[in-house]
C-alpha cells in the first residue's frame, strides 16, 4: 500500500521531469530538424521567421541536385564507403590480434612495444600530417585512396579498446585449452574471438563512424575530386552553391542521415563501447 | 607440455603484434621522427634548396605574433570542455532518476556526438547567420535588437565556434556520467537522506566527490581531443574572419597545405605536442591530489 501511494504520488513528479528533459533534448536535435525541413523548402522559405518547420509547398528538387549530375553524391558515397569499410573491416581484425598478444601472451618487449602505442597515443595528427605527405608523395600514393586505407588500417584507440576486454577474459579458459594442446592461434579464433564479438561489433561501429566522418585527412590526401569522400564532396557543393542554402541542407543530410541510421542501430554497442573504455580505461 | 612448446608459443606474441607494429611504425613512429627532424630545416614543398637551419624555426614560432593569437584562440576553444562537461552532468543526474522515455531522451541528447563532422558544421554556419539566421531570429523576436554577428566578427567568432563544440561534446559526457552515477551505490544515498540531506547537498558533499575519477578524465580526454581538432573549423571559417577562429591545429595545417611551409609547420605542431605533453603530466601528477574516491 505504502509503495503504490509513493509511486503515484511520483507520476506526476516524473512527467514534469520527463516533459522539461524532452524540450531541452528537442533543442538539441534542433540543427538536424532545420537541417532536414530547409533542404524541402523553397529558396524563398529559408530565413523565414518565426520558422517554418513544414514547408508550404515541399520539393524534392533540392535532394535530386544533390544526388544527380556530374557532381553527385553517388560517386562520394561509393568512395566512403569504400574506404570506411576496408578500414573498418581491416583495423577491426588488426587490433583485435595486436590486442590479444598484448592481452594474453607474455612474450618477450611487450611491455616496451606497449610503451610506444601508449606515447603516439599522445602524438597530434598534425605531427604526423607533413611526413606522412612526403611519404605518400614519395610512394606514390598520394592522392589515391590508398593515402587513407592505409593507415585507417591501423588504429590504436581500438588496440587499447580490445586489450582491456581480453584482459577480462579468465585465464582459466586459455590454460584448460593448453592442456588440450591448442596453441594461441586456435584459442584467439575459437575461444577469444567468439567471446568478444559485442567488444569487436563496437570498435566495428566507432570505427566506421570515424572513417566517414573524417575529413582532416581527405583534406590533406585527396585533390582529385573524383576521388573525393562524403564530407570533402559537401565541402565542394557549398564552395560552389555559396547561395543555395535549400541545396547545401540536402547535401548535409546526405551525410548526416547515414550516421544517424547507423547509430539508430548500433546505440546500444556505441554507447557501451565508448563507456567502457572510458570508465575502465 | 613441454618447455619448447611453450616457448614457441611465447613467441607467437610477436605474431599478432607483428602487423599492427609495422602500421605503427610506418604511419606513426617513422612519421613523427622524420617530423622532428623537420622542426630544424627549412623544407619546403617542392624546393630542393632546404637546408639545416638548427634553431630558426622555434625563433620564429616565438617571435609569431599570430603563433600567439592562434595560442589564445586554442585557450578560448578549450573553454567548451569544461562547460560541456558541467552541463553533461546536470543532463546525466537528471536523466539518471526515474524518468518516462530514458532510452530515447539519452540517444536524442547523445546524437551531436555521433553525428559529428563538418556535415554539421555547415548547417550552424547557417543557424549563425547574422543578418537572416533562425537563431538571431529567435533572439530578434524576444527584444534583443542587436544581437551578436557570430561567426562574422572577429570578437564573438571563436565563441560561436565553442557553442557547437559544447553541443557536440555534451552528448558524450553525459554518456560517460551515466554510467559512472550506476556505480554509486544507493545504500549511500539513502544514508544521506536518512541524515537529512537535502537534494543538492547529497549532489555536492557525495555524487560529485564521488564522480571525480570521471570529470578528471572527461577533462583530460576532453582537452586533448579538442586540442587536435579543427575540420570544423577549417570548413565553415578557414581561421576567419581575421584569424579570429586561427587555433593551433589550424595554422598548423595552414602554414603545411596552404603556404607550404613544412618545416615552421613541424615546429608548430611540435608546440601542440607539447601542450598535450603538459596535459598529459599533470593528469598523472593531479590523479592522486584532486580526486576524491
Amino acid at each position: 500500500m505504502e509503495i503504490h501511494r509513493r509511486l503515484s504520488r511520483d507520476v506526476p513528479k516524473r512527467l514534469a521531469a520527463t516533459i522539461v528533459m524532452l524540450a531541452l533534448a528537442i533543442v538539441m536535435v534542433i540543427p538536424f530538424l532545420w537541417m532536414i525541413s530547409t533542404s524541402l523548402k523553397t529558396p524563398a522559405e529559408v530565413f523565414e521567421y518565426p520558422i517554418r518547420w513544414f514547408p508550404a509547398h515541399p520539393t524534392w528538387a533540392h535532394h535530386l541536385k544533390v544526388w544527380t549530375g556530374p557532381k553527385s553524391f553517388g560517386t562520394y558515397y561509393l568512395n566512403s564507403l569504400k574506404i570506411s569499410i576496408i578500414g573498418m573491416v581491416g583495423a577491426t581484425f588488426l587490433s583485435a590480434f595486436a590486442a590479444y598478444g598484448f592481452a594474453r601472451i607474455a612474450f618477450k618487449g611487450r611491455n616496451a612495444l606497449f610503451l610506444i602505442y601508449l606515447s603516439m597515443m599522445m602524438v597530434p595528427p598534425q605531427v604526423l600530417f607533413v611526413p606522412k605527405f612526403i611519404l605518400f608523395e614519395w610512394a606514390g600514393i598520394y592522392n589515391t585512396h590508398l593515402a587513407l586505407i592505409l593507415p585507417g588500417l591501423f588504429t590504436i584507440f581500438g588496440v587499447f579498446m580490445l586489450r582491456q576486454f581480453f584482459l577480462t577474459i579468465p585465464h582459466e579458459i586459455s590454460e584448460s585449452a593448453f592442456i588440450d594442446g591448442a596453441g594461441h592461434f586456435r584459442i584467439f579464433f575459437r575461444l577469444v574471438l567468439p567471446l568478444a564479438k559485442p567488444a569487436l561489433a563496437t570498435l566495428a561501429i566507432i570505427d566506421f563512424s570515424w572513417q566517414w566522418n573524417d575529413y582532416e585527412n581527405a583534406l590533406v590526401f585527396l585533390i582529385d575530386e573524383r576521388l573525393y569522400t562524403v564530407p570533402l564532396g559537401l565541402q565542394n557543393f557549398i564552395l560552389e552553391n555559396t547561395v543555395d542554402y535549400n541545396g547545401m541542407m540536402a547535401a548535409a543530410s546526405a551525410g548526416i542521415l547515414p550516421m544517424i541510421a547507423v547509430f539508430a542501430i548500433g546505440q546500444r554497442y556505441i554507447i557501451q563501447g565508448l563507456t567502457n573504455s572510458a570508465v575502465k580505461g | 607440455m613441454n618447455n619448447h612448446w611453450m616457448r614457441r608459443q611465447r613467441l607467437l606474441g610477436y605474431v599478432f603484434v607483428g602487423p599492427s607494429m609495422i602500421g605503427v611504425l610506418l604511419f606513426f613512429l617513422i612519421p613523427a621522427i622524420y617530423s622532428f627532424a623537420l622542426m630544424f630545416t627549412n623544407y619546403k614543398f617542392m624546393n630542393p634548396k632546404a637546408g639545416f637551419v638548427g634553431f630558426d624555426n622555434i625563433a620564429r614560432l616565438l617571435r609569431d605574433p599570430l603563433f600567439y593569437l592562434s595560442l589564445k584562440n586554442t585557450v578560448i576553444f578549450l573553454l567548451a570542455v569544461p562547460v560541456s562537461i558541467a552541463l553533461g552532468f546536470v543532463v546525466a543526474v537528471i536523466l539518471n532518476r526515474r524518468l518516462y522515455l530514458k532510452r530515447l531522451l539519452r540517444g536524442l541528447y547523445f546524437m551531436p556526438y555521433i553525428t559529428s563532422g563538418v556535415a554539421v558544421a555547415f548547417v550552424w554556419m547557417l543557424l549563425f547567420h547574422p543578418k537572416q539566421g533562425p537563431i538571431n531570429g529567435f533572439l530578434r523576436s524576444v527584444g534583443i535588437a542587436h544581437p551578436p554577428g557570430w561567426l562574422s566578427t572577429t570578437t564573438s567568432s571563436m565563441y560561436a565556434i565553442d557553442i557547437i563544440w559544447v553541443w557536440f561534446l555534451l552528448g558524450y559526457n553525459m554518456i560517460i556520467y551515466l554510467a559512472a552515477l550506476q556505480e554509486v551505490s544507493p545504500e549511500l544515498l539513502e544514508a544521506a537522506k536518512i541524515d537529512g540531506a537535502k537534494g543538492w547537498q547529497t549532489l555536492r558533499k557525495i555524487i560529485w566527490p564521488l564522480v571525480s575519477p570521471t570529470t578528471f578524465l572527461l577533462l583530460v580526454t576532453g582537452l586533448i581531443m579538442t586540442i587536435k581538432t579543427f575540420g570544423i573549423i577549417q570548413a565553415i571559417t578557414q581561421g576567419g574572419p581575421g584569424n579570429s577562429t586561427t587555433i593551433l591545429s589550424l595554422y598548423v595545417y595552414q602554414n603545411a597545405f596552404r603556404y607550404y611551409d613544412m618545416g615552421y609547420a613541424a615546429t608548430i605542431s611540435w608546440a601542440l605536442f607539447a601542450i598535450i605533453l603538459v596535459i598529459t603530466l599533470l593528469q598523472w601528477l593531479g590523479q592522486k591530489k584532486w580526486v576524491h574516491y
